[in-house]
């Protein structure tokens, strides 16, 4: 018979639903009742619910759909309001930020306007949900790494919205709502500030990024392949190390000469995973604002390969003095 | 059990859906940089037989008629504005040439009143003059973009009256909402700038109007006041949606041009055939702006665009999808009629062929792998 | 040698694939085993070809450094050593020494009587690594295709690469792989920080319980996943982020040759959407 490789749960035993940890006086109530779906219990827990909705997390909802609406509305406005046409081009349709024209002004409604007022509610609604991000973690007793991570994610966020547009002078900078115009916005910032390749920033924020999933795969195939020591109890073995905890430790020292704790892993976690958007942020801010070409600026501190020519250089015809 | 099935069903449907649009093996390749830069042409054999065999020049059906001394057909026939100095021999043959090109199905009468070949009442005869006139440029006057090979009117024309590839400007978007719903003049899944969502009129700003398309500086770091490089994304937008639209019509990649370590880099950064891109989207312009603008109240309001403007010609209209139209099938030089007059020095000393242009063999031959 | 406290008891003999009681030592604190011997074999020659390669080249500058694939025209045969060949030593050497730690770790996993997740989430790297530099080349039929060793160099291949689609971004393939990548990363920050603020919960307060760490994220989202299932989501997020990056380049050339965006025609076009 084959060995169980604990990637799903074959057997579930089902019981109570868990009402939470007590929260102290002056919170709201939780809503429920929880229940329960068989299939996700076959990955991770079978329980759905109970919620918390405070006063932060319905601030924040509401102004969510609000951004959510003016960006879907507008989007089916560019469809002559076709519901089948917006399922149709919705990966192409979207909310563009102001023309460069209007600089930092708020634009006319629909010139730009628009997308101002629903950044702005987005924004308001994110800060929001950190704020509940906080206070929920504070209320149970936690410690707030999970706000911390969201930070730094909001400061991406901030950086690519708020910050690089106003000290570029223009919204027209930012990005746009849409799926693919989004990925148009990556790709035209790129090739307007000399190839973001050669952003050191970018590159850093990359290993972080690569860095974060080569972590998750290393760090849960561990656990996985100590479940049958209790290795997903991370909490008791960081108190009371176990067997579970020592062979993960081993088996990375025996591999690579360097382990870390059951603790300590999950410093590496937070830290990879946050310095991808924090360095990439820092990345983007100093695009346009202090470097206008990545390029150029790798040629001047001598990090830019070259490579032997295969024809002739081609001279730049504007160059040549004829009159086009 | 369940899952297991329902796993596999997933995996089968997605891999179907994604096949759905795709290609195979073997490819065809040809490398147009130094070996592990990444640059190179990919196509697909299979469609470039077909585009091959649909972008054939027609056989030459005769010879030039050449009577030295013999009467020139300004002086035998009336009206003639453009082509007087041939001979009547080589004017028929050009004639006779033109019809196959543009007009196979209606013949002479396509431009001409029946019976009074002279008179200019027909519209596409005042079209067809200028259309020689533009022919004869582009052959004598932009040999940068074009070198030996030239133009006819088969090149656009292909045997249509209307060439498949022209552009008009853009329907101006209703908004239906009046509040809400601009599209910025993008995201659409627009034909122009091949399906995506960029700006979809990269024809106007740039084959019409002489917009700059270079977004690049030349500091490394961002500078004040003058020197300041005040190129939006947008406006990178627009280039990028043109560039692909260069692209598509002729079947390459940005690497036939550029190595995209730098895109605004000449020099080593920059095929030999970025040089004559410089010189075709110029003489594009040319062409719209001398010959194609100014014939705008000679068509009649069927031929227009949805805002009343003349049709005008992109990449597309001559390359249909070839790096060189129809391959780089030699047609012009049979028809000395379509280039200018040799008494007639009409465009400014313009640069050396040599030095621009010139077809450079590719660093590598054309690879069809082996499978 | 200096052991951690607990890990003598661990240092016992078994679990080898290959080589029985010969290799089964420890250096310091690394495993041998034959595949540690056959790993610092073609690590070391690897390495080696490197060095060879950058003092053939015109500089020794770490960032500049290239070693190029042989030109396409060579296609799928052994190229001359200054024009790619020492380029396909250097990726044999690699596919030698990524196999050959993937082994170790097996002989190590079971020496330990763990399961074998581990190297298999490194196959998957290596997959993806193979996927680059051999299946898609030959695909294509050379291995011109394939990225060059060098810092900067191989980025430019990626730029170029990309390009040759004229918007990469549009390969849907590379869409999923990037929001796996991302969804991988968000995740990975959401554990950590959730296992620190139980262990860590502030000045003065008791450390938490997996009833704590449960409770936030149902307040928070309505769902907590738990503490095997988080184990099991990065896993799943982080191999199948691996596995549609390989897809996205091995349909990129071989089963895709014009722009990507062109490839949403399908979408578009579909006659449900009537006119």
């Amino acid at each position: 018979m084959a060995e169980y490789q604990n990637l799903f749960t074959t057997v579930q035993p089902t019981g109570p639903a868990s009402s939470g940890v007590p929260l102290p006086p002056g919170d709201s109530e939780r809503i429920g009742p929880p229940f329960f779906l068989h299939l996700a219990g076959r990955l991770g827990n079978a329980q759905i619910g109970p919620i918390y909705l405070g006063w932060l997390g319905l601030a924040s909802l509401l102004f969510g759909t609000l951004a959510f609406n003016i960006i879907g509305f507008n989007m089916l406005a560019q469809v002559d309001w076709n519901p089948i046409q917006m399922i149709r081009q919705l990966f192409w349709l979207a909310l563009d930020p102001p023309a460069p024209k209007y600089g930092l002004s708020i634009a006319p409604l629909n010139d730009g306007g628009w997308w101002n007022i629903a950044g702005f509610m987005l924004t308001v609604s994110l800060i929001l949900w950190w704020a509940r991000m906080y206070r929920r973690a504070r209320q149970l007793g936690l410690g707030t790494h999970v706000a911390w991570a969201f930070a730094a994610a909001i400061w991406l966020y901030l950086v690519v919205g708020f910050f690089r547009p106003v000290m570029m002078g223009s919204w027209a900078e930012s990005v746009p709502f849409g799926i693919f115009p989004h990925l148009d916005w990556t790709a035209a910032l790129s090739l307007r500030y000399g190839n973001l390749f050669y952003n050191p920033f970018h590159a850093l924020s990359i290993v972080f990024l690569y860095g974060s999933v080569l972590l998750f795969a290393m760090h849960g195939a561990t656990i996985l392949a100590v479940g049958r020591y209790g290795g997903e109890r991370e909490i008791e073995q960081i108190i009371d190390r176990g067997t579970a905890s020592e062979r993960a430790g081993l088996f990375w020292r025996w591999t690579m000469g360097y382990n870390a704790t059951m603790e300590s892993i999950h410093r590496w976690a937070w830290w990879f995973a946050v310095l991808c958007p924090l360095v990439g942020g820092i990345g983007i801010l100093l695009t346009g604002t202090v470097v206008d070409n990545w390029y150029l600026w790798s040629v001047k501190h001598h990090v830019v390969p070259g490579y032997p020519a295969v024809y002739v250089p081609t001279i730049d015809p504007a160059l040549l003095g004829v009159k086009p | 059990m369940m899952t297991r099935i329902t796993f596999k069903l997933l995996l089968a449907s997605t891999a179907a859906l994604l096949i759905a649009g795709c290609e195979r093996p073997p490819i065809a390749v040809s490398q147009t940089g130094f070996r592990g830069t990444g640059m190179e042409q990919v196509y697909n054999p299979r469609t470039l037989a077909t585009q091959a065999s649909l972008n054939k020049a027609p056989a030459v059906a005769d010879a030039i008629v050449e009577v030295p001394g013999g009467p020139k057909a300004g002086a035998i026939y009336q009206n003639v504005k453009v082509l007087g100095d041939l001979s009547v021999g080589e004017f028929a043959r050009t004639m006779s040439a033109i019809t196959e090109w543009v007009a196979p199905q209606q013949g002479c009468n396509y431009c001409h009143v029946a019976g009074n070949f002279a008179d200019d009442s027909v519209y596409t005869k005042i079209v067809a003059r200028k259309m020689l006139q533009m022919t004869q440029k582009i052959n004598s006057g932009w040999k940068q973009h074009v070198a030996e090979t030239g133009v006819t009117c088969y090149t656009c024309h292909r045997g249509n009256n209307i060439p498949k590839e022209i552009w008009f400007k853009p329907e101006p978007q209703k908004s239906a909402g009046g509040n809400l719903g601009n599209d910025a003049g993008q995201n659409r899944a627009a034909k122009s700038v091949g399906l995506s969502s960029l700006p979809y009129d990269p024809f106007t700003p740039y084959f019409l109007d002489s917009k700059p398309i270079r977004v690049n500086g030349k500091e490394a770091l961002a500078m004040t006041g003058a020197a300041a490089n005040r190129s939006s994304i947008k406006q990178a937008e627009h280039t990028y949606g043109t560039m692909i639209h260069w692209s598509n019509s002729l079947g390459v990649n940005c690497t036939y041009c550029h190595n995209t370590q730098s895109f605004s880099s000449w020099g080593a950064n920059a095929t030999p055939q970025r040089a004559t891109a410089w010189y075709g989207i110029r003489m594009a312009r040319e062409l719209n702006n001398e010959y194609m603008v100014p014939l705008t109240s000679v068509f009649p309001a069927n031929r227009l665009g949805p805002t009343g403007d003349v049709a005008k010609a992109n990449c597309a209209t001559c390359h249909q999808g070839a790096f060189k139209p129809l391959y780089g099938a030699a047609m012009a030089k049979h028809y000395p009629a379509l280039y200018a007059p040799a008494k007639a020095p009409d465009a400014p000393a313009t640069v050396p062929v040599a030095d621009a242009g010139q077809a450079v063999p590719l660093a590598g031959k054309v690879e069809v792998s082996a499978k | 040698m200096a052991m951690l406290s607990f890990e003598r008891k661990y240092r016992i003999r078994g679990g080898t694939l290959i080589g029985g009681d010969l290799f089964d030592f420890w250096v310091g604190p690394f495993y041998v085993g034959f595949f540690g011997i056959s790993t610092v074999f073609f690590a070391l020659v690897g390495t080696a070809m490197i060095m060879w390669g950058a003092a053939m080249g015109p500089t020794w500058n770490p960032w500049q450094i290239n070693i190029a694939p042989p030109d396409i025209s060579n296609g799928l045969k052994m190229a001359p050593m200054m024009a790619g060949g020492l380029w396909q030593v250097i990726t044999v050497c690699a596919l030698g020494s990524f196999v050959s730690w993937a082994l170790r770790e097996v002989e190590i996993c079971r020496k330990l009587g763990m399961g074998l997740h581990v190297p298999v989430a490194f196959g998957f790297a290596i997959f993806a690594y193979f996927t680059l530099q051999v299946i898609r080349p030959v695909l294509m039929g050379s291995w011109g295709h394939a990225f060059p060793y060098g810092i900067y160099s191989h980025l430019d291949w990626v730029s170029n690469t990309g390009y040759q689609y004229l918007h990469f971004h549009y390969n849907p393939a590379h869409m999923i792989a990037v929001t796996l990548f991302f969804a991988t990363t968000l995740s990975l920050s959401l554990h950590g920080a959730l296992v620190l603020s139980a262990t860590n919960p502030g000045k003065g307060q008791a450390v938490k319980t997996p009833e704590h760490e449960d409770t936030f994220f149902r307040d928070v989202i309505g769902y907590s996943v738990g503490t095997l299932g988080i184990h099991r989501l990065g896993l799943f997020l982080a191999l199948a982020a691996v596995w549609f990056s390989a897809l996205c380049i091995v349909i990129s050339g071989p089963f895709w040759t014009r722009g990507w965006p062109e490839w949403w025609g399908w979408w578009l076009n579909m006659p449900i959407w009537g006119h």
